[in-house]
C-alpha cells in the first residue's frame, strides 16, 4: 500500500483541522440554540422567538453580528450584510438561515434574490 | 462625521443627565446640529431642564409607534443653538407612563429597537444633525441596552465607589464588548484633592486604565457650585470659562477623534 506524500506543512494541515473544528463549533451552537428554543425544548411554548436585546447577547458571537447587523439594515440580502460585517456572502447567508432555522428571522424570495428581516416594516 | 452618542453607567445618581445636557450645549456651541433624547423611562429627567410644551409627543408614543419622531422633538435652537439645530426629545414623567413602560413585553422591546435604529436614518441623514445624545437609565435596562446598540458611542459615567467600579467592570465584559461598542469612560466627581498635581492626575489614570481596560477619556472633579445650580441650568452656557466647561469641551473633542 503506498500514501502519497502530502505537499501540505504541518501548520497548514493543522490550521485546516483549526478551520473545520472552529465550523463544527458554530454548527453545535446553532444546534444547541434550536433544541433550546424548539417547541419540546421550551417550557412556555406560548413564548414566540423574539430577536430583543436579551436574545442579541445570548447568542454567540458570530450570530449576534450578524443578527444586529440584520436589525439595524431591517431587511437585507446576505450580500448587504456581508457588505457591512466585512465577511464572506456566504458565510452570512449561512448565518442568515441558521438565525432563521432558531426561528428569530424571516425569509422572503423575491425574483432570484432573498431577503431576511426581523419583522415586516409597518405601515403606519 | 455625524454621530451618535449614549451615556451609560451601572448605577444611579452618576451624573449622567448633568453630562448628557452639557455636552449637547457644548456641541451647540461649535454650532453643531445636536437632539438629546431622554430615554431613562423609569426617572425621566429631561423635561425638567426643558418646557415640555413645545412638543406635541413623548418620545414614549415614537417608541410604541403612535406618532412620528419629527412630532416629538422639541425645537430649542432660538435658546440653545449658535447656528445649528437644538433639538430634544422628552421621555414621559407622569407616573402612569412609567408605569406603563416598565410594563412593555419583549416584542415591544423588539419594536422599539428598531425604532431607535431608525433615527440614524431619519435624523442623522435625513435631517443632517451631526449628534444623537441618549441619556439613558442606569444598569441593564431594556431601554439602556437598546440605545446601546443603537449608539456608535458609548459614555459610561462611574464614580470612585467599589461597588460601581466593579459592576463597571462587568458591564464592559458583558455588554459592551458583545455589541463591540466604542466605549470610553469619564470618572465623575472626583474629589480635588485627589486632581492637585499632574502626578496625582497620571497615577489615577493609569490605576483606572488597569481597571477598566478602556479608554479613560476625562476625569472630571466635583465642583460644589454645579451641585448647588441643582440642575436649574445649563452650566456650560451659563459659566463659559468654569473648568468643568473647559472638561466637557474636552471630552467633546475627544469624542470627534474616538
Amino acid at each position: 500500500m503506498t500514501y502519497k506524500r502530502s505537499e501540505k506543512t504541518p501548520t497548514q494541515i493543522l490550521e485546516k483541522i483549526k478551520e473545520c473544528l472552529d465550523r463544527l463549533n458554530e454548527k453545535m451552537d446553532v444546534f444547541i440554540e434550536v433544541q433550546r428554543h424548539s417547541p419540546r425544548g421550551n417550557l412556555d411554548e406560548s413564548i414566540p422567538d423574539v430577536l430583543d436585546v436579551m436574545t442579541l447577547l445570548s447568542l454567540p458571537d458570530h450570530l449576534r453580528k450578524t443578527a444586529v447587523t440584520l436589525c439595524k439594515l431591517g431587511q437585507a440580502t446576505a450580500d448587504e450584510v456581508a457588505e457591512q460585517t466585512k465577511r464572506a456572502r456566504a458565510v452570512e447567508s449561512g448565518y442568515l438561515n441558521q438565525l432563521m432555522l432558531m426561528g428569530y428571522v424571516k425569509k422572503e424570495r423575491r425574483g432570484r434574490k432573498a431577503y431576511f428581516y426581523v419583522e415586516k416594516e409597518e405601515k403606519e | 462625521m455625524s454621530r451618535i452618542i449614549a451615556f451609560h453607567s451601572y448605577k444611579g445618581g452618576t451624573g449622567k443627565t448633568l453630562l448628557s445636557i452639557n455636552l449637547a450645549a457644548i456641541y451647540a456651541k461649535q454650532r453643531k446640529s445636536v437632539c438629546l433624547f431622554d430615554l431613562d423611562f423609569r426617572a425621566p429627567s429631561l423635561h425638567a431642564a426643558f418646557a415640555s410644551d413645545g412638543a406635541e409627543c413623548w418620545l414614549n408614543e415614537y417608541l410604541d409607534g403612535t406618532c412620528d419622531i419629527k412630532r416629538v422633538l422639541i425645537d430649542l435652537s432660538h435658546q440653545h443653538g449658535n447656528g445649528g439645530k437644538f433639538y430634544a426629545g422628552l421621555a414621559n414623567p407622569a407616573t402612569e407612563a412609567i408605569r406603563d413602560m416598565s410594563a412593555k413585553d419583549r416584542k415591544w422591546e423588539m419594536r422599539a429597537l428598531g425604532r431607535l435604529l431608525s433615527l440614524r436614518n431619519s435624523l442623522l441623514n435625513d435631517m443632517h444633525l451631526d449628534y444623537l445624545i441618549f441619556d439613558t437609565s442606569p444598569g441593564l435596562q431594556y431601554s439602556s441596552i437598546n440605545a446601546i446598540v443603537s449608539a456608535d458611542v458609548v459614555l459610561v459615567v462611574t464614580s470612585l465607589d467599589t461597588s460601581d467600579i466593579k459592576g463597571t467592570r462587568r458591564m464592559t465584559h458583558e455588554l459592551y464588548d458583545l455589541f463591540e461598542k466604542k466605549t470610553g469612560i469619564l470618572l465623575n466627581k472626583v474629589p480635588a484633592e485627589m486632581l492637585t498635581s499632574e502626578s496625582q492626575k497620571k497615577g489615577l489614570y493609569r490605576k483606572l486604565n488597569n481597571m477598566h481596560m478602556l479608554p479613560i477619556l476625562e476625569l472630571i472633579p466635583c465642583f460644589c457650585d454645579i451641585l448647588r445650580a441643582g440642575g436649574t441650568q445649563i452650566f456650560v452656557e451659563e459659566q463659559p470659562d468654569h473648568p468643568f466647561t473647559r472638561t466637557l469641551e474636552k471630552i467633546a473633542k475627544k469624542i470627534e477623534d474616538f
